[in-house]
């Protein structure tokens, strides 16, 4: 075995040239890209790392806003809640006076209601009372509504002041007012009467009126003399009313 | 067929004659060097499938340069991955008709050999500088001075008989069967010789990588950031 020396230098020379140009145009590019590729993609991981210690930083600030308004929203509802409990009471404060006011005017009205009402109630028993007495008076003779009167009339005709008495009669016939028409027997007996108990002739001018029921009203320009059911029975009422 | 331990000249230069592995390795360095210009200038950030291979292959090799020199594999990448890419093409040209691939001649092995010595000799140097790289010749003692020295010549001539004594076996053998045989009995011999060819570029590869990193191994010792991105 020999070795031509030729071809070892050749060779030599081919492998140094080989291997400069391989390095120079080939692995020296792909290396170059390789490592472009690669810090791309580290940028973009150091990108996205940042991104998401932004993103951090800002969940962070979010979560501190959102306690923030959290202790703030507690504090709001502790005032909310002292200021309810305040105006709470002076509202049941204000409403128990209002209760009293309005318990003391329903005592009130109730009190003058039931005072109306008994009054109501008098009343009626007073008109129940007269309604009696008139229909039992309605029951009697003719001449018991009149004749029983008439001295009566007379003597308080009498017990009048002589003044009044004077003026009896002196501007003309005395009015006299019955519940039915006087016969002229019973005329003539209550003019004696009345003009004995007055020491002159009276002439007198007769009325009818029912609802004296019984009795005898002499009318004059200063004095009404009332001698009758009808003035009775009011006077009874007058004092049931007043007396209870 | 002729003996593939001698080289017969096929034409001459003036007084330089060409013989058959230097033709083939400038048909090999041909076309390794188009490919080379035809990638680099199709190379982008979207990598198609040939870019892709070719960024496996450079990424692949760094890993390997890393693991065993424990250093940043820029300064070695071009020697290392150049004869490793040389290797196999040389070593898998034997499957083309007619074309004796020019690592299975001594000359084309001792000068890559002689390459890988030269390059461990200036690496060394340039790491640690002469005196420094000389005194490595003295480790562990003096006296292995002249074991050191005999040590590496010997590994030299051993990468160079192994690749030339794999790929010349492997060439002789499938053309004394041819001669025998038929024409398609030697195929598994061929298709075994593929992988034979595959294997021998990655140990001479390899081999180079620790022959150089052993030479700059007393240099500085490597930083943590450099063991950090070997081991990632």
């Amino acid at each position: 075995m020999t070795i031509d020396w030729w071809t070892l230098g050749l060779q030599t020379i081919n492998a140094v040239v080989l291997i400069w140009f391989l390095g120079r145009f080939f692995f020296k590019p792909v290396s170059a890209i390789i490592t472009e590729r690669r810090e791309a993609a580290q940028a973009e991981l150091d990108r996205a790392a940042q991104a998401v210690a932004t993103a951090e930083a800002e969940r962070q600030a979010v979560q501190s806003d959102r306690e923030a308004f959290a202790a703030v929203r507690t504090s709001l509802l502790e005032d909310a809640r002292a200021e309810a409990k305040v105006e709470r009471e002076r509202l049941m404060k204000l409403a128990e006076e209002e209760a009293q006011s309005l318990r003391s005017d329903a005592e009130v009205r109730l009190k003058r209601q039931r005072a109306d009402a008994q009054a109501a109630l008098l009343e009626d028993a007073s008109d129940l009372a007269v309604g009696i007495a008139q229909r039992l008076v309605s029951r009697l003779p003719e001449a018991a509504l009149v004749g029983p009167f008439v001295e009566g009339l007379a003597g308080a005709v009498g017990a009048l002041p002589a003044g009044v008495q004077e003026a009896i009669g002196r501007d003309g016939p005395a009015l006299v007012r019955a519940p039915r028409t006087l016969s002229d027997t019973e005329r003539q007996r209550i003019q004696e009467a009345l003009s004995a108990a007055l020491g002159r002739p009276l002439n007198l001018r007769v009325e009818v009126a029912p609802d004296l029921i019984a009795g005898l009203e002499l009318e004059a320009a200063t004095a009404s003399v009332r001698n009758h059911f009808a003035a009775d029975l009011s006077r009874i009422k007058a004092e049931l009313i007043t007396h209870g | 067929m002729e003996n593939p331990l001698i080289t017969e000249p096929l034409f001459s230069i003036g007084p330089v004659p060409i013989t058959a592995p230097v033709l083939g390795t400038w048909a090999i360095m041909a076309v390794l060097m188009a490919g080379a210009l035809w990638l680099r200038r199709r190379l982008t950030s979207q990598p198609d499938r040939v870019q892709t291979v070719a960024e496996l292959l450079v990424t692949t090799l760094d890993g390997q340069i890393r693991d065993t020199m424990r250093r940043d594999p820029a300064p070695y990448r071009s020697l290392i991955g150049a004869i490793f890419v040389f290797v196999l093409v040389a070593n898998w040209s034997s499957l083309i008709p007619g074309m004796e691939p020019p690592t299975a001649h001594i000359e084309t092995d001792a000068a890559l050999a002689l390459i890988v010595f030269v390059a461990t000799v200036y690496f060394g140097v340039k790491t640690q500088g002469l005196r420094r790289y000389l005194a490595s010749f003295a480790e562990p003692s003096w006296v292995m001075i002249p074991l050191n020295i005999v040590e590496q010549i010997t590994r030299t001539f051993s990468l160079i008989v192994r690749l030339f004594g794999n790929v010349m076996s492997g060439v002789f053998v499938i053309g004394i069967v041819l001669s025998l045989a038929g024409l398609f009995l030697p195929i598994p011999l061929m298709a075994l010789d593929l992988l034979t060819g595959a294997v021998q570029a990655y140990i001479f590869a390899v081999l180079a990588t620790v022959f150089i990193g052993s030479a700059v191994e007393g240099g500085h010792a490597p930083s943590a950031a450099e063991k950090q991105e070997s081991s990632s």
